[in-house]
């Protein structure tokens, strides 16, 4: 796994050993002097085993040597799959999650099975390390629309602004083992600040979730993401009146650090009169449940029926005394 | 010494075919131009400047808002209620920042910014630190523009695509008057080596070769080609006959009806 450097001169966002530029505001990393104007010099690399002059071959995209048809592998962009770098730990053994499941189906209200308790049959239960990023930005947005505040003689009338922000642990999932919902429920439940060692999970069963994007590639989604964040923001507090259009934002990032990290949770599935239903409980707080529960067909039959009963005798009543 | 560059992925018979696809498409390219031999190809990492910066612009625009208006027109049969659309201009001030990268200038006398422009783009995501191992059994070219020059030339360029990007910025249903002051801020300029296939043909012996360039990365070609006035007086030609011919044509069906 590649290292960190210092931060960025220009902007201080994280480098890494592999980065030839910065990722977010291209600053060449270890430079050469800048402006220079020294001549080129060529030397003459000779083959590892027959001492032959190597040449640049383009089929190859390295240098071969012509005799023995050696390669000499160059120094390449590195774009390893992300790793996560620190794990948060799991606060309760699987007995409790266990426990937190029953507690939940028994919480669910009026609405579900009565037997759900006791008829609900628990699959599996299986303790999951899903995959994140924890971003800290500072970003600055300028930015044109128009809105009906200030509108003359048309509906709308143009505006501008600008907002400095900072984004401190904006969690932005990277896995597949859990939907975009199921985790923005479970951010709040995480305390980022309690991570166990970075050497690997102590956890002797919890499965680790991989991060499947390469770095250019993850690096894109997180700017992505803050640039959505962002424009989310000013859309929603900065612009004045109670209607927009021609939203246009430009985004300078001043300074980014993500971290990879590993987010606890116990995912469940039970079974209830033959269907598969889900539920994800937060590794840190049990209390932090999200899943999937069955109706009563009845109980919600029998609501509607004794809803249309009142309202038929309300109306009943209604005409009577009009009557 | 350069700091990055983009190695060949373009071989000499890829460059060639290149170079004759391109000039095949030329419709007014000098006659005979496609079945002459190319002088010479040769594969040179030509020298340039990465530039990158942030932009920071103060405008001032006039925006354009459209709205529907009712008017009553009266004449002689009476009124008429009539749907017109006008348009209201609203001024609007405010700062644009922005971070600009992978604006990439000549560094060579020889090769103009024109000419890498067409054969661009590259593809800045395999760029390499810069190794001799990558100039072995190819020629480059030392840096013959003085880095203030290439600054301006990037500076330049940075301008433009700034009130591209501030057109873009406006709101409204149009814009007049954009007005903008722009800084560049924490700039930086990296030698980078870019390779291209540098093609001769002469193809008229009073007149100086033609040079065509091949992105030694993705094989676009581009080139300042010949006007051919020869192929431009025959469109001419066979332009008016085929307007004489109908011309007379109607005229004689015009005659054969009457």
């Amino acid at each position: 796994m590649s290292q960190q450097l210092p931060p960025c001169l220009r902007c201080q966002s994280a480098i890494e050993t592999d980065d030839l530029r910065c990722p977010v505001c291209y600053l060449a990393i270890n430079r050469a002097p800048a402006l220079p104007a020294a001549a080129i010099r060529v030397q003459t690399l000779r083959c590892r085993s027959c001492g032959a002059a190597l040449e640049y071959r383009a089929s190859l995209q390295a240098p071969q040597c012509a005799f023995c048809g050696g390669v000499l592998a160059l120094e390449e962009k590195v774009d390893p799959v992300e790793q996560a770098e620190r794990y948060l730990p799991f606060i309760f053994d699987r007995q409790a999650a266990t426990d937190a499941y029953r507690q939940w189906l028994g919480q669910l209200g009026w609405f579900r099975p009565s037997n759900l308790t006791s008829n609900a049959r628990l699959e599996s239960l299986h303790a999951l390390w899903w995959i994140g990023w924890v971003v800290n930005a500072d970003v600055l947005i300028t930015w044109t629309a128009d809105s009906d505040a200030g509108a003359q003689r048309a509906k709308w009338a143009p505006h501008s602004g600008e907002l400095g922000t900072m984004f401190d642990g904006l969690v932005i999932p990277a896995g597949r083992g859990l939907t975009a919902a199921e985790c923005v429920r479970l951010i709040p439940s995480y305390s980022l600040g309690n991570t166990s060692d970075p050497a690997g999970p102590q956890h002797p069963e919890a499965v680790l979730e991989r991060f499947e994007l390469p770095r250019s590639a993850a690096r894109s989604t997180i700017l992505e993401t803050i640039r959505r964040q962002a424009e989310s923001e000013v859309q929603a507090q900065h612009i004045p009146g109670s209607r927009f259009r021609n939203f246009h934002a430009a985004i300078r990032l001043r300074s980014l650090v993500s971290r990879r990290m590993a987010f606890p949770a116990y995912v469940i599935a039970y079974r209830y009169h033959g269907r598969l239903y889900r539920t994800v409980i937060s590794g840190q707080v049990p209390s932090c449940i999200i899943g999937e529960a069955p109706r009563s067909v009845a109980k919600v039959i029998l609501v509607v029926v004794l809803a249309a009963l009142a309202l038929g005798g309300l109306a009943l009543g209604l005409l009577l005394q009009l009557r | 010494m350069p700091v990055f560059a983009l190695g060949f992925a373009v071989e000499r018979e890829a460059a060639n075919c290149a170079v004759r696809n391109w000039i095949r498409s030329r419709r007014m390219a000098p006659f005979g131009l496609g079945k002459m031999a190319v002088e010479r190809l040769s594969g040179v990492y030509l020298p340039a400047y990465l530039y990158s910066a942030t932009a920071n612009s103060r405008y001032e625009a006039s925006i354009a808002e459209k709205y529907k208006k009712l008017r009553l027109d009266r004449d002689d049969d009476g009124a008429s209620i009539r749907r017109s659309e006008e348009t209201e201009y609203r001024d609007l001030a405010g700062r644009h920042v922005t971070s600009l990268s992978d604006i990439l200038v000549t560094a060579s006398h020889n090769v103009r910014n024109e000419e890498i422009e067409v054969i661009e783009p590259y593809e800045l995501s395999r760029l390499r630190r810069y190794t001799p191992a990558l100039l072995q059994g190819w020629s480059a070219e030392e840096v013959s523009l003085s880095p203030e020059i290439c600054l301006g030339h990037a500076r330049d360029e940075a301008r433009a695509l700034v009130t591209r990007l501030l057109h873009e910025f406006m709101p409204g249903d149009g814009v007049r008057s954009l007005r903008h002051h722009t800084e560049f801020e924490e700039e930086s300029i990296d030698l980078t080596l870019v390779p291209v296939w540098i093609c001769t043909i002469r193809y008229h012996p009073r007149k100086p070769p033609l040079r065509i360039l091949v992105n030694g990365q993705t094989a676009k070609a581009g080139g300042r080609m010949p006007f051919s006035w020869g192929k431009l007086g025959l469109v001419l030609l066979a332009s008016a006959a085929v307007l004489a011919a109908a011309i007379v044509g109607l005229s004689l069906l015009g005659k054969a009806f009457l």
